[in-house]
């Protein structure tokens, strides 16, 4: 019977000791992964799984401890070693982590890096090493492996270090890869590839996966079998399907229903949070880890804890998912009066004409906003979203007046904006707010709520008195559900979810028009999210402010928009109402877009569009469209020389595409223009 | 290509500095009370002696005329004259001195370097363990000792109780350096003591940095052995701040040891230096001075040529794959 799993995980629990008492980081995990079996393992930050990946790998801090067993093959990896599990790390089990760049040594090439593994495990002499090495980059569908070979990690895009470091995982044919939120660090485009590669690598040789990440939709697209963590406890494992479809446990619903989703809008529905927040488990605690912050807990609901097998091969702790006797929260939908339904226009707020902004000097000028056009009505949500690099976030920076623009002109309520802040009027200050990606670097860890919040009333609405201004304050505080008592907390007294609540209350404290929201919830878990989302959506229907919310994630911003602007390289490839943009007829890029993004629902899963390569070097000069190098609809040279035409497909509605409007709907994705997995792959090569 | 242009832009940089503080050198020695012809005479001397003094050695002349002279000379090899020792020229005795500095700074170097960087990367790797804190204290103890007190300590051990070595580090009349390289050791050890505690700390903590880096776990679960981990992985990255604040101290080592020099009596350019001011030696202590500028700032640049060897993400920038 051993012999039918690679690893077998019996009772693991790993606790740190503190300096008061002993943590509990992961608890009583009970996982088999059979062989070429796919595991995936999904959890917000903190629940244990990042931890429970180097407890396999008997890899802790001095602090840590593991007791139970870890079976890899019948043999228990806790009794070994670290001189011993030497022969097992990097050979027989291997892995990949969150962050390529970080996880690549700065100073060695990459070839150097690679050539080692084989050294080692396989007493290769350099030769034969580099052979292979080059090899397994080529597995990766890596152009010239030899070349990548010599150069050193910092000179390759960010994809492709991904695929170093998982070729350099495959050196050995290891019998079990574990993947550490491989994909979290890259662009949607670049995610899509790496998943395929590791989909068609895991059949190649043969392996067992463990897949680690947060976001359902790409677990779902990876595993076979997901079990789900909170707190340190495996809550509900069952394959795939299952637990999408029919949860058991009343947390892994409300994870699901928390992921803003295709067909997910604000005007329909608020999405689900999750009350109270992920608290550190001493070892003492016993118990229903979720119990604290469970809508579905009744009275005897303790005393049923425990993992049983409720369907086959579906394990879960708690059945209470669907309990009755506690109904579900009413999930009401914001009360959004419909945008742009073509009867009375609201007022224009915010015009930009052509605006460009250029990074560099003469010999290397990045284009990174490369003549875009747009408005922004009073009251609305203009959804900003782009790879990275796109120029979404100058754009958002040159309208909050962080840097003057290059060329162009910015109308904010008929005034000249164009220019940096030291040359704005405090009108102008007070009225555009920022809210940033990361609340915990963009707030001062030293000062109070307090000081934070008051200090734009103080300096910009010209409060004096600070009894006045605490009374407003708390005013604000409550709107974001921050009660009184954190007046004079710190920020680093807060958690993630705390931060940038106290970041938008900051924002909205002197009652701006307008608010930059530059990725505000891409830090955040997905349950934090939903309520930032929720949060944002409520204060901003009551406002009256219009937003710009920047974000790369196609989900957040069909969720929060009212109009949808798509970038690419510093260009506006679409922009129109959101249902417009995405339904049929789309730009193709907004297409490979929407396609790549991983849905929550497998049965929704479709394939994606393959692009070809990474974007260009935004330095060259672009003649004709933009996304003409990578696009799947290519017609032909006029793509690359000519500049494609604004075509109107409605009332608000633009498509920059040379192809006509009938012939960018959804049915183009099966012929043949759309490349299939492996030519795809054969594709990359040229990149 | 790239590396060319920089190299020879760097380079710009460094004879620019080096004009630079060879005017300041002279302008604050020309600012500095008393005449100079005054001083060579003494103060029996008639003004009319004095006048004629400044007339032959050319000190009425304007300020730049004198400055052209002066650098001019110092391009050609020629230090000029002492004026404390009348008719010795500079180059007779001044690249003696230097000769001894830069032999007893490479002995000191010899000693610390290894010795620093090995216990920081020992300290580091077992951070937070007894090791680290036996090497933090002695870190702390010999960087809070000033070399005359560590020089006296261990005088009295070596030379007093052990009688090993010589109390002081004179060389003997007629001999040379070479045949007495045993006079260096003590002199080196206690530069040793100063550098010690600066070098191993701030390699313990770029160590530690390093070592909890993501790259080296990636290493270490590759199967990597831990000794091949720390030497290869993390030595490399962690030396780059080492080495900044050896290049720092470059300058001081080669030339601004005057303590060490005078305790040990040791004929070095430290010791020659401090004559010269004590003595207003003007030619002398330009001389001495601008030597010493001209080691900070080569060293200066060898430290920036090291770093970009050391680190690939300086000297090759961007290009995307």
């Amino acid at each position: 019977m051993t012999n039918d799993f690679v690893l077998q995980i019996k009772n693991l629990s790993v606790s740190y000791r503190t300096l008061n008492d002993a943590v509990s980081a992961v608890r009583n995990i009970n996982l088999n992964v059979g062989k070429k079996e796919s595991l995936g393992i999904i959890g917000e930050s903190g629940c244990g799984k990042s931890t429970l990946s180097y407890a396999l790998m008997d890899y802790l801090p001095s602090n840590g401890s593991s007791t139970g067993e870890v079976l890899f093959r019948g043999e228990n990896l806790l009794t070994k070693t670290q001189k011993e599990m030497m022969a097992f790390r990097g050979n027989r089990i291997a892995m990949v982590y969150q962050n390529p760049y970080s996880s690549l040594n700065p100073s060695l090439t990459i070839g150097y890096q690679l050539d080692e593994v084989t050294m080692f495990h396989r007493g290769y002499k350099a030769k034969k090493a580099r052979k292979a090495s080059v090899e397994a980059l080529a597995d990766l569908y890596i152009g010239d492996p030899a070349g990548v070979a010599r150069r050193y990690p910092h000179q390759v895009s960010g994809g492709m270090q991904q695929r170093i470091c998982i070729a350099m995982a495959l050196l050995c044919r290891p019998d079990l890869i574990i993947l550490d939120e491989p994909t979290t660090a890259l662009d949607v485009t670049t995610e899509v590839v790496i998943l395929d590669i590791i989909g068609e690598l895991k059949e190649k040789y043969d392996m067992s996966m463990i897949y680690i990440s947060h976001d359902i939709g790409v677990i779902n697209k990876v595993s076979d079998r997901i079990a789900v963590m909170y707190r340190g406890e495996v809550v509900e494992v069952g394959d795939q399907r299952t637990i999408f479809k029919h949860p058991e446990h009343p947390y892994t619903r409300a994870l699901i229903n928390c992921m803003p989703r295709a067909g997910v809008v604000k005007e329909e529905v608020r999405l689900n949070t999750i009350p109270g927040y992920v608290a550190r488990r001493s070892a003492a605690d016993t118990g229903c880890p979720f119990v604290d912050r469970c809508e579905k807990r009744n009275a005897d609901c303790e005393a049923k804890y425990g993992m049983i097998e409720r369907a086959s091969g579906h394990f879960a702790a708690c059945d209470r998912a669907y309990a009755e006797d506690v109904p579900d929260r009413k999930r009401a939908a914001l009360k959004i009066p419909k945008v742009g339904n073509g009867s009375a226009k609201e007022e224009i707020l915010l015009e930009i004409s052509d605006l460009y902004k250029y990074y560099g000097n003469q010999h290397r000028r990045v284009r990174a906003l490369d003549g875009v056009s747009v408005s922004l009505e009073k009251n609305s949500v203009l959804g900003v979203v782009g790879e990275s690099g796109c120029g979404k976030s100058t754009m958002g920076h040159t309208i909050s007046g962080l840097m003057a623009p290059t060329k162009g002109k910015i109308l904010f309520d008929g005034i000249d904006i164009s220019i940096s802040w030291k040359q704005r009027t405090p009108e102008v200050l007070r009225d555009i707010q920022l809210i940033f990606q990361n609340p915990g670097r963009s707030l001062n860890p030293s000062f109070t709520l307090e000081k934070i919040i008051g200090r734009p009333m103080k300096k910009l609405l010209g409060i004096q008195s600070r009894e006045e201004r605490k009374k407003r304050i708390v005013d604000i505080l409550q709107k974001v559900d921050l009660g009184e008592e954190y007046l004079y907390r710190k920020a680093t007294q807060l958690s993630g979810g705390e931060k940038q609540r106290a970041a938008v209350a900051r924002a909205f404290s002197i009652a701006p028009d307008l608010i930059v929201c530059d990725e505000p919830t891409s830090a955040l878990d997905v349950s934090v999210q939903a309520s930032v989302l929720n949060l944002l959506g409520d204060l901003q229907n009551e406002s009256g402010a219009a937003y710009i919310f920047i974000s790369h994630d196609l989900n957040v911003i069909n969720y929060i928009s009212d109009y949808i602007m798509v970038m690419y390289l510093g260009r506006i490839c679409e922009y129109g109402r959101k249902d417009e943009v995405v339904g049929p007829p789309y730009h193709p890029y907004t297409q490979a877009l929407l396609s790549a993004v991983p849905d929550v629902d497998p049965s929704l899963i479709r394939e994606p569009v393959r692009l070809e390569g990474s974007p260009p070097n935004p330095t060259r000069k672009i003649t004709g469209c933009p996304f003409a190098g990578r696009c799947h609809r290519k017609i032909g040279p006029i793509c690359d020389t000519t500049p494609p035409p604004k075509v109107q497909a409605s009332d608000d509605h633009y498509i920059m595409c040379h192809l006509p409007l009938d012939q960018l709907g959804d049915a183009e994705l099966d012929k043949p223009g759309n490349l299939t997995k492996t030519e795809s792959l054969m594709k990359t090569v040229k990149a | 290509m790239q590396f060319l242009t920089w190299l020879i832009k760097r380079l710009g940089f460094v004879i620019l500095t080096l004009v630079a503080m060879s005017m300041l050198i002279f302008l604050l020695v020309e600012v500095m009370p008393g005449d100079v012809a005054q001083t060579v005479l003494g103060q029996s001397a008639t003004p009319e002696s004095v006048a004629a003094l400044r007339e032959s050695m050319g000190l009425d002349d304007p300020l730049p005329v004198r400055y052209g002279r002066w650098a001019g000379g110092f391009i050609q090899g020629d230090l000029g004259e002492s004026l404390y020792m009348r008719g010795v020229q500079i180059n007779t005795i001044f690249w003696r001195k230097v000769g001894h500095s830069v032999i007893l700074a490479l002995t000191a170097l010899l000693f610390y370097v290894p010795l620093s960087i090995f216990f920081g990367v020992l300290a580091g790797v077992k951070a937070g363990k007894l090791t680290d804190s036996i090497i933090s204290f002695f870190g702390l103890a010999t960087m809070a000792l000033p070399e005359f007190v560590s020089g006296i300590l261990l005088i009295t051990l070596f030379s007093v109780k052990l009688s090993i070595l010589p109390i002081t580090s004179v060389i003997p009349i007629g001999q040379s350096l070479w045949g007495n390289l045993h006079i260096l050791i003590l002199p080196a050890l206690s530069i040793t003591f100063v550098m010690f505690g600066y070098v191993s700390r701030m390699q313990r903590s770029s160590m530690v940095t390093v070592m909890n880096s993501d790259y080296i776990r990636a290493a270490t679960l590759k199967g990597m052995p831990r000794g091949y981990v720390i030497f290869r992985h993390a030595l490399r990255n962690a030396l780059l701040p080492t080495i900044t604040i050896i290049g720092m101290n470059m300058g001081w080592l080669f030339g601004g040891l005057i303590v060490v020099e005078t305790l040990f009596g040791f004929p070095g350019l430290g010791s020659l230096t401090l004559s010269a001011i004590k003595t207003r030696d003007i030619p002398l202590i330009e001389a001495c001075v601008l030597f010493i500028t001209a080691i900070f700032v080569f060293s200066t640049f060898l430290t920036d040529m090291l770093y970009v060897y050391l680190n690939p993400r300086i000297r090759f920038k961007g290009g995307d794959a």
